[in-house]
């Protein structure tokens, strides 16, 4: 997976370990061709609902084979629509490249939404429920240094809401590039007043960087999606041996609906 | 409990019968001359009209019994000159043997002496290298390994490039029991894999068993490493070491009562961390990265008939990083071992072992600091005997208990950091089993070992202890006081191994063994790590148990000078663990929430040719096999391949001796590559690629080959101080191996997707000084 996958470790172990071993066997990495497995392709479906006044987005698509052009495959002519436990019921109309578009609504903390997708005869059902939004208190630089290279990286500082399970994800741009997509949790920190590094490769956050982090609470399947994503790539522990993550749509589809709150910043370092 | 008083009244009332008989008991220790230490599996026959034998056992110990008569006593050993006597068996006798060494290396020893024992004993499925191969074999940085050295033999399988870690016959990394003067080692890697914890200077003898493990043995599926520390050398102080690229060692042995006790002591440590010293930067210079390991053991002999041993072990690597955070992890293990004879013919010993393995990980940033530790811990009591009832029969029954403490994980922080403080709760676990076996010569082709391993393990309190369903939801949960029996499992284990001999030369054995496992390594990573986390069977969590059938062809040529095996094996395994995707192990109270079970089986054959003595020796070994997992909850329930299957795995080993000074060896590996899981398509979610994974470990890693070369070269013969030069090239044709595969977004065309192979090794150089005085 790409390298933009994170979760919070509890400290960069391999990470670490890794950068010893590669200064110390100096191993190397080239590019080659494989031998890949070609699979019928699958429908893929990505949407989420904020707490946010806004027009909320379903897209639905299929997969391609690894040797294509990457792009977005995607699949028109679903019916999509958003039930919510407040019997509420949103009707997404298509732009017409997959891509299905609501009203403008803002989404409620605590309602569970079920997206329900049926599209080539078959139907596509996913459920989330929003959790209450956490904002934080503050968000500055913290620097890391790893064998005498110190960096920048954004540090997000909040207050854990005691006693329920709380789930984060950042996503982290600078100068409007995505670096960081990273989901983290309160398992060990419940109730504190804690922080969240959010660290990508490359030179950290350097003067003049205009930084964008967006904070979303999400819930539990939603992080476990990312989690497992985050894992494959070997974060918190050795690469685990890849599988696709485990989805909250039904009915064999890709992807994840996420029900989620929502809130931006943007901030520079001079 | 009445399996056990019948096991005992048998092997009285078979002690009793056997004294009416007109028949007397020769036994003995075998020892070096030079060194004093005693010799295990010294071949022992005795001849008349018909040649019987034996063989010592771990203690160097033998006891037969004859009918009153003439023999001629013969005693060989590989690496020995061959000891002959004639003895007049009249009476009860002891004879304790010293075997002087072959050590001149030029001259080629002709014996008449059949060392056929490979083809005539019942035990099939066992490997052995001796320390003298583990010496001479190139190894990476020049780091003797036995581990590594095991790897080269048909049915071992290296867990990956430059890793201690190996796989025998299909089963994973903890199927396999590894003992070090019988404590069990549960991390025996160092540096993420890449170094065992054996010092092969503390090492005295190596046994494999990869499938017909005997009776004494039990508690893993697949295989029993069991390694022997060094007694220490009981005639003289000696001192010998080596300064390498990667480590230096040193380990001094020597009497402490002539003849009667002596010590050992061995250390390693490497130090890569010290090129850290001479860097510029104060935040380089503030990192630490090494690892070290301590052997030591003392005997005493009290009488003829009472020894005493204390052995222990102590490594421990280190890795931190600029005050930031640290990390170190490692074993302890001790045995104190009683050999008693209560008869000639009876002999005992009582182990008491102890091994722990923790590790503890520091986070020194302010507002984050935690420290988190985890252990398991073994205390263990072993009873074996070992009774040579008649001229045929060789039985041995003991008991064996353990006490296993798992502390999965607990945190402390201070009062000022954001994490909280947290203690998974402990778990208790028993394990007592009885044994009892039989090696019986049942006439001159047909040998036979047969027993039964009666294992039970007992899961206690105190905790909460949940009952999950299939889809990882708590149906039950309930609280248990100390040492309240949670669950208890019962598994009989028979045990069979059997050779015909179709001539002087080849014979036909076939075994059958069931083992089972009450502690399982939860691993779906990749690579080992030292943060792996092992469970007990519990309420949710069976034994595992696996059912193996071999069947063997073995032969030797040329006056034994070569020999050759072929054996074929099929296993069954039941009760495997996988756990589902996006499961986080760490600090997880509920991690049987989150398993899977399935079943798996493998099947292979293993050809192996030996030439065994001449200036040329060395080995071939071919293994053709599969192994998969079958699991309701994936693949739809269709059977995958395991990660560790390969269908071809051959390795050659040469070593050969240029005349006093000079040896050159030099291995070749060739693998089928690893099964694993590569994408079968892609989709953008968010505007990142994802990759989609279709069928489970059914692509594979490319094909890995490696030729490795090595010279030792002795000091001039004569001095007081004995030194030796070992130089070696790893990977000598710089092959680019795949550690990894990974795919990733073109960094160039973000349209596009590549895959981009990790190498971990090209060619590396090493250089070894050695000494000895």
């Amino acid at each position: 997976m790409n390298r933009i996958f994170r979760s919070k470790t509890m400290c960069p172990i391999f990470s670490l370990a890794s950068i010893l071993m590669c200064l110390i066997l100096s191993s190397c990495e080239e590019v080659i061709d494989a031998d890949l497995s070609k699979a019928e392709p699958l429908i893929v479906i990505e949407g989420s609902i904020s707490d946010q006044s806004e027009v909320h987005t379903v897209k639905v698509s299929k997969t391609i084979a690894f040797d294509q052009p990457t792009k977005f495959n995607g699949v028109p002519g679903a019916k999509v629509t958003v039930y919510s436990s407040n019997s509420q019921t949103y009707t997404f109309t298509s732009t017409g490249d997959g891509t299905y578009k609501s009203q403008r609504f803002r989404g409620t903390p605590g309602v569970s939404y079920i997206l329900e997708v049926i599209t080539g005869g078959k139907t596509y059902k996913a459920s989330s429920l929003m959790p209450a939004a956490v904002k934080p208190d503050s968000i500055n630089f913290k620097k890391l240094t790893f064998f005498g290279d110190s960096k920048l990286y954004p540090s997000i500082y909040y207050k854990d809401p005691p006693r329920i399970q709380n789930q984060y994800r950042y996503i982290v741009k600078i100068n409007g590039v995505l670096k960081a997509d990273q989901v983290s949790e309160d398992r060990f920190s419940d109730g504190n007043a804690t922080s969240d590094l959010i660290t990508f490769d490359g030179d950290g956050v350097v003067a003049g960087d205009k930084v964008d982090v967006e904070i979303q609470c999400i819930d539990r399947n939603v992080f476990k999606y990312y989690f497992a994503i985050s894992q494959i790539g070997g974060n918190g522990g050795p690469p685990v041996a890849p599988s696709n993550p485990e989805s909250n749509l039904d009915n064999g589809a890709l992807g994840i609906f996420s029900a989620n709150t929502r809130s931006a910043y943007t901030i520079s370092l001079k | 409990m009445k399996y056990i008083i019948f096991l005992f009244l048998f092997i009285l009332a078979a002690t009793k019968g056997s004294l009416a008989q007109d028949s007397f008991t020769i036994n003995g220790v075998v020892t070096d001359s030079l060194s004093g230490e005693t010799l295990i599996g010294v071949t022992i026959k005795f001849s008349n009209k018909s040649q019987n034998g034996t063989s010592t056992n771990v203690y160097g110990f033998f006891s037969y019994k004859l009918d009153p008569g003439d023999y001629t006593m013969t005693v060989s050993y590989i690496g020995y000159r061959t000891f002959s006597r004639s003895i007049t068996v009249d009476s009860d006798k002891r004879i304790d043997i010293n075997l002087v060494p072959e050590n001149s290396i030029a001259e080629v020893v002709v014996t008449s002496e059949k060392r056929n024992d490979n083809v005539v004993s019942a035990q099939m499925g066992i490997a052995k290298v001796n320390l003298s191969e583990i010496r001479n074999v190139p190894v990476i940085f020049g780091e003797r390994d036995v581990l590594k050295t095991l790897q080269l033999l048909p049915g071992i399988k290296s867990a990956g490039e430059g890793n201690s870690g190996f796989y025998v016959r299909g089963g994973s990394a903890d199927q396999n029991l590894i003992l070090l003067d019988e404590a069990p080692v549960y991390n025996a890697s160092h540096l993420l894999g890449f170094f065992s914890t054996f010092n092969s200077d503390a090492i005295k003898d190596v046994s494999v068993y990869k499938g017909g493990m005997p009776a004494q043995y039990g508690g893993r599926l697949s295989s029993v490493l069991d390694i022997r520390m060094n007694d220490g050398n009981k005639k003289e102080f000696t001192a010998e070491g080596g300064i390498g690229l990667i480590s230096s060692r040193l380990k001094l042995e020597g009497p402490i009562v002539s003849d009667k006790s002596s010590f050992m002591i061995s250390a390693r440590r490497t130090y890569a961390d010290a090129f850290l010293a001479f860097a510029k930067d104060e935040s380089i210079r503030k990192n630490t990265l090494y690892f070290y390991d301590l052997n030591a053991k003392a005997n005493y002999q009290i009488d003829k008939k009472n020894t005493i041993y204390l052995s222990g072990y102590f490594g421990r690597d280190e890795l931190g990083l600029n005050e930031t955070f640290g990390f170190d992890w490692g074993n302890a293990t001790s045995t104190l071992r009683w050999n008693h004879l209560f008869s000639n013919r009876l002999f005992s010993n009582t182990s008491l072992i102890y091994s722990n393995y923790n590790y503890v990980i520091e986070n020194f940033i302010e507002e984050n600091n935690f420290k988190v530790s985890s252990s398991i811990r073994d205390l263990n009591l072993k009873q074996d005997f070992q009774l040579s009832l008649n001229n045929s029969h060789n039985v041995r029954f003991g008991l064996d208990l353990i006490d296993h403490t798992i502390a999965p994980g607990s945190i402390t922080s201070n009062e000022r950091s954001s994490v909280n403080e947290e203690t998974i709760e402990k778990r208790n676990g028993n394990e007592a089993s009885a044994y009892i076996s039989d090696e019986w010569e049942i006439n001159d082709k047909f040998n036979i070992v047969y027993g039964v391993r009666a294992s039970s393990f007992f899961l206690r309190g105190p905790g909460t202890f949940n009952l999950y369903d299939s889809q990882g939801k708590i149906t039950n949960s309930q609280i248990y006081s100390r040492g309240q029996l949670v669950k208890s499992y019962f598994r009989f284990e028979p045990r069979l191994s059997a050779s015909y001999l179709l001539n002087g030369v080849s014979s036909l054995k076939v075994s059958f063994t069931r083992n089972s496992q009450n502690l399982h390594l939860m691993s779906n990573s990749t690579a080992s790590s030292p943060t792996d986390l092992y469970i007990l069977s519990s309420n949710n969590v069976k034994p595992e148990v696996a059912d193996q059938v071999a069947l063997g062809y073995f032969r030797n040529f040329n006056d034994d000078k070569y020999e050759f095996s072929a054996e074929t094996y099929f296993k069954t395994m039941q009760n495997q663990i996988e756990y589902r995707s996006g499961t986080d192990l760490r600090g997880n109270r509920n991690v049987e929430a989150d398993l899977l079970y399935g079943e798996g089986r493998a099947y292979g054959i293993e050809l192996y040719i030996k030439k065994r003595f001449g200036k040329l020796n060395g080995w071939i070994g071919y293994t053709l096999s599969r192994t998969e997992r079958r699991f309701d909850a994936l693949e739809q329930g269709k059977w995958f391949f395991a990660k560790q299957d390969r269908t071809h795995d051959l390795s050659v080993v040469g070593i050969y001796k240029a005349g006093p000074r000079w040896t050159f060896s030099s291995t070749f590996v060739y693998n089928t590559g690893n099964a694993v899981t590569f994408p079968a398509g892609k989709y953008q979610i968010n505007n990142q690629t994802y990759f989609y994974y279709s069928a489970r470990n059914s692509d594979r890693m490319p094909d890995y080959h490696r030729l490795d070369l090595a010279a030792t070269l002795e000091a001039k013969p004569g001095k007081k101080l004995q030194s030796s030069w070992s130089m070696g090239f790893y990977n000598v044709y710089n092959r680019k191996n795949a550690y990894a595969i990974n795919f990733q977004d073109d960094p160039d065309d973000s349209s596009k997707t590549q895959a981009v192979k990790t190498t971990l090794f090209g060619i590396i150089p090493s250089i070894t000084w050695n000494f000895k005085f």
